[in-house]
C-alpha cells in the first residue's frame, strides 16, 4: 500500500512540475504579446462629452439659431436584470416620467437582451424631464427602487423664430452638419471640439480617469436685423395671401433683399415659399396633403431641395428694366452720354429682322435720358446702347459684377459667366440692344443688388456679406468682418446724376407706387417677360434706396410670376417695397426729408400697414400734411 | 499488513500522547484565507456591477465556510469511524440526489446541477465525491485481501458505476474526478497492476464514446486545439492572456485587468489565471507548493492512520484534491480541453468549499487517531 501511495504521490508531483513548466512556458513564450493584447483590449469606458454648437444671432444679438441640451435615456439591462426587485418599480417610474417610453417595450428589451448595457429608450428628452428623474434617483426612498438607467447629453439645434430667415440661416443635420445658409458656410466656426471622459492605464497598470472639457463652437453674429427681416417676411407673406387664387399663392416666388449700400451688409434676405427651420423635412404648408401623398421619395426630395433654395443667391433670371440704370450709368461714366440727349420712341426698334418692342407699343414720343428711365422706355435705351458701344458695355457689365460670383458669405452662388454676353457676342446689335434693358442675360438678386448699391453710394462696389463678426463662447470677438471695397465702378458725379434720375422714377415715373410720403426715394422698376416669350409670364421687380443723400438702405424685391391675369406690372413688387419702406424707415431712424406731399398716392390695393398708426414719424407727417 | 497490526496493538498500550496534525490545519487555514483574498480580489468588480455589493461573492463563500468549519469541529469531536457503517447510506443518498437533480435541478448553462432548498443551493455532485471516498474506503478496508486478485479490483470499480452514470450525465468533469478517485484508491489498495490496465482501457473507450455522443463536448476538443478560432474559446484565451501578462512576479495583488469583466466568470474555474496575473509565475508556484505540502501531510496521515478505513479515507481525499488541482490548472493553462473543475479552497462555490472543509475535518479526525509511540 505504501509503495503504491508513493507512486501516486510521485505521479502527482510530476504532474505539478509539468504544470509549473507549462505556466513558465506560457509566460516565457507569449508573456509580452499577451500583455500587449490585454492593454489593447481595454475599453477604458470612455465617453464623449459633446460640444455646444455656436449660436447664430442677428446684428443686435437676438438669437436666431441655438443649441439646447437634450438627453437620451439609456437602459443598462445587465444592471437592472441583476436587481430583480427593482425592475417593476424602475419601469413604472420611467413610464411616469417619460410618457413617450413604452413600458412593455422595456420588459421585452430586458428579456431579449439581458446582458446588453446600452439601449436608448427615449431620445432628446428635455433638461427638465431629465432633472426630475435624476431627482427621483437621488432621493433616498425612490432612488433605492431605480437601477440601470442613465442619461446621455446631446445638443439639439433650435430656431426660436421657426421660419424666419430660413433659407438664409439654413439648418443642421445630425452630427452638426450645416445644410445651406449661414449654418453651412460657417459650419466650421459654429462647430467646436468634443470633450472626452475617459480612463487610461498609467505606468503602474492602474486605470485612471480624466476629463477633457469640450470646446464649444463660436457664435456667428450676422448683419441681419430681426425686425427688418420680420417686416419683410410679413409683407411678402401678406402679398402672397392677398393675391392667392385657385388654391395657389400670389406668386411662384417672391424674394426681397435689404442691404446697407454703405458697407455691403445684408439687413434682410427673404423668399417665399419658405420652410420651418425646426421641421425642415416637412412639405406641409407648401403642398396639399393629397399632393404630398402622391409624391415619390425622389419627388419629395426635389421639392425639398427647391424649398431650401435661397432665391436671392441661387436663382438666376433676366432682370428686365431694373438693369436700365446700369446702362445709363455706363453711358454717363464713359462720356458717351451727357445726360442731356433726347430720343424719339416710336414703339420699337427694327434690328436684324426683329421688331424689338417698347413697353408702350405706340411709342413714348420724344424723351430725354431722365424721361427714358421714368417711363422705362426700351427704345431710348437701345439707342443709348448704340452710343455706348459693345466693348464699353461688356467691360462695364463685368465691372458691376455681372457674370461673376459676388463672393457673399453664403453657399450656392451659381456660375453666371456663361449667362452674360462677351464683347464678341455683344457686337451683334440685337444682343446689345436687348441687354440694354435687361433681357437676354441672367443675373442673381445679390449681383444686381450689390451693383445697384455702388450706383447710389458714390461708386463703391462692396463685398456683400451677411456676417458681422464671430465671437467665442465667452463673448470675445475672434474675427471681425470689415467692409471691403472690391471695385470702384462709377465716379461720384455719375452717381449723383444717377440718383437724380432714379428719384424722378419714384417721384413721377413708373416707380410711384413704391414711394412713401415724406421720403426722398429713388429706384427703378422692372417687368421682364420670361422665357419662353409670349406665354404671358413675367418677373416683376423694384429696386430702390433711401435717402437721397448717403443712402442708408437699398431694397430689392422680385415677384416671380404673380398669380394674376395681367402680370406685366411692376406694381406687385412695388406694393411690397412700399409697405416695407413705410415700416423700416421709421424703425431705422431715417428722417423724412420732404415736408410736403406733392402728389396723391396712387390707389393702394394693399391693406393699410399695421405700424403706420403707431410710429411717431407718421403722426408727425400727418400733422405736417394737415398744416399744408 | 501484519506490521500494521503489530503497530496498532502496541499503540493501544501506549495511549498517552494524542496526535493532531497541526501542519495540515495550518495549511488548510492558509489556503482558505488566501482563497478568500483572491476571491474578493477577483469578484469585487463584477459583484459591484451586478449586485452593487463588492462583497456579494465573498459573503456567500463565507457562509458556506461557516458550515464547513462547523463540520470540521463536529468531525474532530465525533471521530471518523461512525462514517463506516453509514458508507452505504451516503452512497445511496448521493445517488438519489444525483438522479433527482436531473429532474428537479436548476439549470445554469446547459446542464442542471443545482438543487435549491429555499435560498440555499446545493450541488449533489460534490456530495457524490465524498460519498465515493467513504464508500470505497469502507469497502477496501473490509476486503483488502480480495483486492489482490485483479478481477476483484475491476469488480470493485464497477460498484461505483451506478453513481457515475447520473453524475456524468450532468457534469462530465465531476464524473472524471470521481472515477479518478476510485481508480487511485483501488490502485493504492491493489498490488496487481493488471486490473488497472483493464480499467484504463474501459475508461478510455467510455470517454471516447461519451465525447462523440455529446455535441458540445466534441466542440470543446476543437476549442482546446484552436481557442482563437472559436467564440467559446474566448474564456480560455482570455485566461491565457491573464497568465501571460502576469510576468514573473505579477501585477500586484488586486491589479488584475482581466478580472474587470474580460475573463468571464473569473471567480469560478478561471480564478487561477487571475492569481497568475496578479502574483505572477512565482505566486502560482507558491500556491502549487502549498497544495503539494497539503498532499504530503495527507500521505503522512494515511501512512500512520490507526486503521485501514481512516487510511483510505485520507488517500481518497488526497487523490481528490490532487486531481482537482491538476485538472483545474491544466484547464486554465489550456493543457487539456476546458472542463468545469474548481480550484479547491480558492474558486467560488459554496457546496464545493463546504464539502472540502468536511473532507479536511475527516482527515484531521483521522490524524487524531494516530498514536505516537
Amino acid at each position: 500500500m505504501q509503495r503504491n501511495l508513493w507512486i501516486v504521490f510521485m505521479v502527482v508531483c510530476v504532474l505539478f512540475v509539468i504544470l509549473i513548466g507549462r505556466l513558465a512556458y506560457i509566460e516565457y513564450a507569449s508573456g509580452e504579446k499577451y500583455e500587449r493584447i490585454i492593454l489593447a483590449q481595454q475599453q477604458y469606458d470612455s465617453q464623449i462629452i459633446p460640444y455646444q454648437r455656436g449660436d447664430i444671432t442677428d446684428v443686435r444679438g437676438t438669437v436666431l439659431a441655438t443649441s439646447v441640451d437634450v438627453y437620451n435615456v439609456i437602459l443598462d439591462c445587465k444592471v437592472l436584470n441583476s436587481n430583480k426587485d427593482k425592475i417593476e418599480s424602475t419601469i413604472s417610474y420611467l413610464g411616469a416620467s417619460f410618457p413617450q417610453i413604452d413600458t412593455n417595450e422595456i420588459r421585452g428589451i430586458l428579456a431579449d437582451n439581458p446582458k446588453k448595457q446600452y439601449t436608448v429608450l427615449a431620445k432628446k428628452v428635455s433638461y427638465e424631464d431629465m432633472r426630475n428623474f435624476v431627482k427621483l434617483t437621488e432621493d433616498e426612498e425612490t432612488g433605492s427602487k431605480i437601477a440601470g438607467i442613465w442619461f446621455e447629453k446631446e445638443y439639439q439645434r433650435q430656431y426660436p423664430y421657426d421660419s424666419l430667415a430660413a433659407s438664409l440661416l439654413g439648418f443642421t443635420t445630425s452630427g452638426n452638419v450645416g445644410m445651406g445658409g449661414v449654418e453651412m458656410y460657417y459650419n466650421k466656426e459654429l462647430n467646436g471640439t468634443n470633450g472626452r471622459d475617459y480612463g487610461y492605464v498609467n505606468s503602474d497598470n492602474n486605470v485612471e480617469g480624466a476629463v477633457v472639457e469640450p470646446e464649444n463652437g463660436n457664435t456667428v453674429v450676422t448683419t441681419i436685423d430681426v425686425n427688418i427681416q420680420t417686416i419683410v417676411e410679413r409683407e411678402i407673406k401678406a402679398f402672397n395671401r392677398r393675391y392667392a387664387r385657385d388654391g395657389k399663392p400670389g406668386s411662384k416666388h417672391t424674394a426681397m433683399l435689404v442691404m446697407n449700400p454703405q458697407d455691403g451688409s445684408v439687413l434682410a434676405m427673404a423668399n417665399y415659399p419658405t420652410y420651418n427651420l425646426n421641421d425642415p423635412w416637412s412639405l406641409k404648408g407648401v403642398y396639399k396633403k393629397s399632393e404630398r401623398k402622391a409624391m415619390s421619395d425622389d419627388e419629395k426630395m426635389d421639392a425639398l431641395n427647391k424649398l431650401w433654395q435661397n432665391f436671392c443667391i441661387t436663382t438666376t433670371y433676366e432682370p428686365g428694366s431694373t438693369f436700365k440704370p446700369f446702362t445709363v450709368a455706363m453711358g454717363l461714366e464713359t462720356g458717351r452720354l451727357s445726360g442731356n440727349e433726347s430720343y424719339y420712341c416710336d414703339g420699337y426698334e427694327h434690328i436684324a429682322d426683329y421688331n424689338v418692342k417698347c413697353v408702350n407699343r405706340n411709342g413714348h414720343g420724344m424723351l430725354d435720358v431722365r424721361g427714358a428711365l421714368m417711363k422705362s422706355c426700351n427704345d431710348a435705351l437701345m439707342q443709348m446702347s448704340y452710343a455706348i458701344g459693345s466693348e464699353n458695355f461688356a467691360d462695364y457689365q463685368r465691372l458691376f459684377g455681372f457674370g461673376q460670383r459676388t463672393g457673399i458669405d453664403l453657399p450656392g452662388e451659381p456660375r453666371t459667366d456663361s449667362l452674360v454676353y462677351d464683347r464678341e457676342q455683344l457686337r451683334h446689335t440685337i444682343n446689345m440692344a436687348t441687354n440694354s434693358f435687361g433681357q437676354n442675360f441672367n443675373t442673381t438678386m445679390i449681383q444686381l443688388g450689390t451693383a445697384f448699391c455702388s450706383i447710389v453710394n458714390g461708386g463703391e462696389l462692396y463685398l456683400p456679406h451677411v456676417v458681422d463678426h464671430i465671437c467665442d463662447d465667452a463673448g470675445n470677438v475672434v474675427r471681425s468682418f470689415e467692409p471691403v471695397v472690391q471695385k470702384k465702378t462709377l465716379s461720384r458725379e455719375t452717381t449723383t446724376q444717377m440718383k437724380d434720375f432714379l428719384r424722378s422714377v419714384v417721384e413721377a415715373g413708373t416707380g410711384a407706387v413704391a414711394g412713401v410720403d415724406g421720403y426722398d426715394i429713388g429706384g427703378k422698376t422692372g417687368t421682364a417677360e420670361k422665357l419662353p416669350r409670349g406665354t404671358g409670364n413675367y418677373l416683376v421687380s423694384f429696386i430702390g434706396y433711401v435717402p437721397q443723400e448717403e443712402p442708408q438702405v437699398v431694397v430689392y424685391c422680385v415677384v416671380d410670376v404673380p398669380n394674376v391675369d395681367d402680370q406685366a406690372h411692376s406694381n406687385y413688387a412695388q406694393e411690397i417695397v412700399h409697405n416695407v419702406f413705410q415700416q423700416i424707415l421709421p424703425y431705422m431712424g431715417i428722417e423724412p426729408t420732404v415736408p410736403v406731399v406733392q402728389e396723391e398716392m396712387p390707389a393702394q390695393e394693399s391693406a393699410p400697414v399695421t405700424a403706420e398708426a403707431n410710429t411717431p414719424e407718421n403722426t408727425q407727417q400727418n400733422g405736417e400734411t394737415a398744416n399744408e | 499488513m501484519a506490521g500494521k497490526t503489530v503497530q496498532l496493538s502496541r499503540a493501544r498500550k501506549i495511549r498517552s500522547i494524542a496526535y493532531f496534525d497541526y501542519g495540515l490545519l495550518a495549511i488548510v487555514m492558509l489556503l482558505f484565507a488566501f482563497g478568500l483574498v483572491m476571491l474578493y480580489s477577483t469578484s469585487a468588480y463584477i459583484a459591484t456591477l451586478e449586485f452593487e455589493d463588492s462583497l456579494h461573492y465573498l459573503k456567500r463563500q463565507l457562509l458556506a465556510s461557516v458550515l464547513g468549519f462547523g463540520g470540521i469541529l463536529a468531525l474532530n469531536a465525533m471521530g471518523y469511524r461512525w462514517l463506516k457503517p453509514l458508507s452505504g447510506l451516503f452512497y445511496v443518498l448521493a445517488f438519489v440526489l444525483c438522479v433527482a437533480v436531473i429532474f428537479i435541478g436548476t439549470a445554469q448553462g446547459s446542464s442542471s446541477r443545482w438543487i435549491y432548498f429555499g435560498p440555499l443551493s446545493f450541488q449533489p455532485s460534490e456530495l457524490a465525491k465524498l460519498a465515493v471516498i467513504i464508500y470505497l474506503a469502507s469497502m477496501i478496508s473490509d476486503s483488502a485481501k480480495k483486492l489482490r486478485d485483479w478481477r476483484n479490483v475491476v469488480r470493485a470499480f464497477f460498484h461505483i458505476i451506478p453513481l457515475l452514470v447520473p453524475v456524468a450525465y450532468n457534469n462530465l468533469s465531476t464524473a472524471v474526478i470521481i472515477a479518478g478517485i476510485a481508480f487511485g484508491m483501488l490502485f493504492v489498495a491493489s498490488p496487481d497492476y493488471r486490473a488497472f490496465i483493464v480499467i484504463m482501457a474501459i475508461g478510455a473507450v467510455g470517454i471516447v464514446l461519451f465525447i462523440s455522443g455529446a455535441g458540445y463536448r466534441s466542440d470543446r476538443i476543437d476549442i482546446w486545439l484552436h481557442p482563437e478560432n472559436h467564440e467559446k474559446g474566448y474564456q480560455t484565451l482570455q485566461g491565457l492572456y491573464a497568465i501571460g501578462s502576469g510576468g514573473m512576479f505579477g501585477k500586484g495583488l488586486g491589479a488584475s485587468m482581466q478580472k474587470l469583466g474580460t475573463v468571464p466568470e473569473a471567480q469560478n474555474d478561471m480564478i487561477f489565471s487571475i492569481v497568475c496575473e496578479e502574483l505572477g509565475v512565482f505566486g502560482a508556484i507558491c500556491v502549487i507548493l502549498m497544495y503539494l505540502l497539503m498532499l504530503w501531510r495527507f500521505m503522512i496521515i494515511a501512512n500512520n492512520a490507526r486503521d485501514m478505513f481512516g487510511s483510505y479515507l485520507v488517500i481518497g481525499i488526497m487523490i481528490h484534491i490532487a486531481l482537482q488541482v491538476i485538472l483545474n490548472i491544466a484547464v486554465v493553462t489550456n493543457t487539456i480541453p476546458n472542463t468545469g473543475v474548481t480550484l479547491p479552497f480558492i474558486s467560488y462555490g459554496g457546496t464545493s468549499v463546504m464539502f472540502l472543509l468536511f473532507e479536511m475535518g475527516i482527515a484531521m479526525a483521522v490524524s487524531r487517531g494516530i498514536r505516537l509511540g
